[in-house]
């Protein structure tokens, strides 16, 4: 039998232009690393395409412990609050080796 | 000649074609980036070309033309923000928004342009090429600056909805202009020009099959995918409405104007440099200035920026305004 240790999953919906930008975010939170898919789909916004460069989107998850959830949901909420529409939602998961998930992300 | 000319060269065809594909709801899809890498193309060969006839160019004439693409990227901003307060329909952010992309330009219209001078064997001046290059930047910082204005004035006008994004502000002044000058299709176009002026004459004619020959069958590509985008965006046109709509129409007829007056008037240019340098006024970015816009003004729509640029104003010139500009130009040309 594995063991199996709880972290928090955050998936992160929103336009592809605020990669660098969530990137740095995820890094200063602590974060152990990323993964990131581009994109379509439609919302408030209106249509995403995939096509330009500003008509894509990038769906964003990392994994990262329960304690530093908070800080990370706090940038998020900040960037939110300048006008960025993102769909941020969190999930609880189980990971294989969560010495993994704490080590810091290499630059 | 016939008004309807401009409909029948093979690029604004495909245009149609495009277009068309997405009314009847077909299937044709282009795999995902070629769009990305047919603008690549399309930008690098016809910055080598320019280069190429730059490296003869006149200094002086060269220097106003730069002077006048300025004037140009700073001054259309700032007309489309006072039309489209005026028409109450958004608010001032957005209008900053949507005004910053009628200051720059749009290359696949540019281009289009060029194939339709082509088509009535009409010749042009090269410097519209360094304007189109130059006008991609101006706008996006008039557009930010319209844009903190308005952000100040709804701050004094409802301190707490907008006193969480002033004291943060949006990624910084200095950031965002290096962006806009350092944005890819700029570089892109400045360095392929550069490189099309300095390079060996000898070892450029090897790329003449590259630069030239298949230039419109890579441009009909284009505006095949570009047809089926702006049909996409249409789709959106309900949202925008009607007199937000018309302002996608009207702007580019104002722009285009004061376009061929800048291009008969002070820069001297023969009517396909006049009709060239009109189409940089009337044309909106659909490249270089939404993710400009995306990221530094996060409050306005992208929906309404891109129907107006994408679906409204690049269908206009291509199938209506490359002509009209067309004849204000030669009308010009024969009034003198």
């Amino acid at each position: 039998m594995h063991r199996l240790y709880p972290q928090k999953l955050v998936t992160v919906i929103t336009t592809d232009v605020l990669e660098d930008r969530l990137v740095a975010l995820m890094r200063r939170c602590g974060a152990s690393g990323y993964t990131l898919l581009r994109a379509r789909g439609a919302g408030a916004e209106g249509l995403q395409s995939g096509n330009l460069d500003v008509d894509t989107n990038l769906l964003l998850k990392v994994i990262l412990p329960t304690e530093r959830l908070t800080g990370l949901l706090d940038e998020l909420d900040a960037l939110i609050g300048t006008g960025y529409h993102l769909t941020v939602f969190v999930a609880d998961v189980a990971v294989l080796g969560h010495e993994k998930f704490e080590r810091p992300m290499l630059a | 000649m016939s008004a309807f000319s401009n409909l029948l060269i093979p690029a604004v065809l495909f245009f149609a074609l495009g277009f068309i594909a997405r009314l009847i709801k077909s299937d044709l899809r282009f795999p995902p980036d070629l769009a990305k890498i047919l603008s690549i193309y399309l930008l690098v060969s016809i910055g080598l070309h320019g280069g190429v006839e730059l490296a003869r160019a006149d200094l002086g004439e060269a220097l106003a033309a730069v002077f006048w693409a300025f004037a140009l990227g700073l001054l259309l901003p700032v007309i489309g923000y006072g039309l489209l307060l005026a028409t109450r329909r958004v608010d001032s952010l957005d209008a900053a928004a949507i005004a910053a992309h009628y200051g720059s330009v749009s290359a696949g219209t540019f281009l289009t342009a060029i194939a339709f001078l082509g088509s009535q064997g009409v010749d042009y001046e090269r410097y519209p090429l360094i304007m189109l290059a130059v006008m991609e930047s101006p706008a996006i910082v008039v557009g930010l600056l319209l844009a903190t204005w308005s952000r100040g004035r709804l701050a004094a006008a409802d301190p707490e909805r907008v006193a969480a994004r002033t004291e943060r502000g949006n990624g910084g002044m200095a950031e965002i202009l290096r962006e806009a000058f350092t944005n890819g299709s700029v570089v892109l176009l400045v360095g392929s020009m550069l490189i099309g002026a300095i390079a060996n004459p000898k070892a450029m004619e090897s790329l003449h099959p590259f630069t030239t020959d298949i230039f419109m069958g890579m441009l009909c590509l284009f505006l095949l995918e570009m047809g089926m985008e702006a049909a996409r965006r249409f789709g959106d046109f309900r949202r925008v409405g009607l007199v937000l709509g018309g302002f996608g129409v009207v702007m580019p007829l104002l722009g285009g104007l004061i376009g061929v007056m800048i291009g008969h008037s002070i820069l001297g240019f023969g009517v396909g440099g006049t009709t060239l340098v009109a189409v940089l006024g009337a044309s909106a970015s659909y490249i270089a200035v939404p993710p400009a816009m995306r990221l530094a003004v996060p409050e306005a729509n992208p929906s309404f920026y891109l129907t107006l640029s994408l679906g409204v104003t690049f269908p206009f010139n291509v199938v209506v305004g490359i002509p009209v500009y067309y004849h204000l130009a030669l009308l010009m040309a024969g009034g003198t």
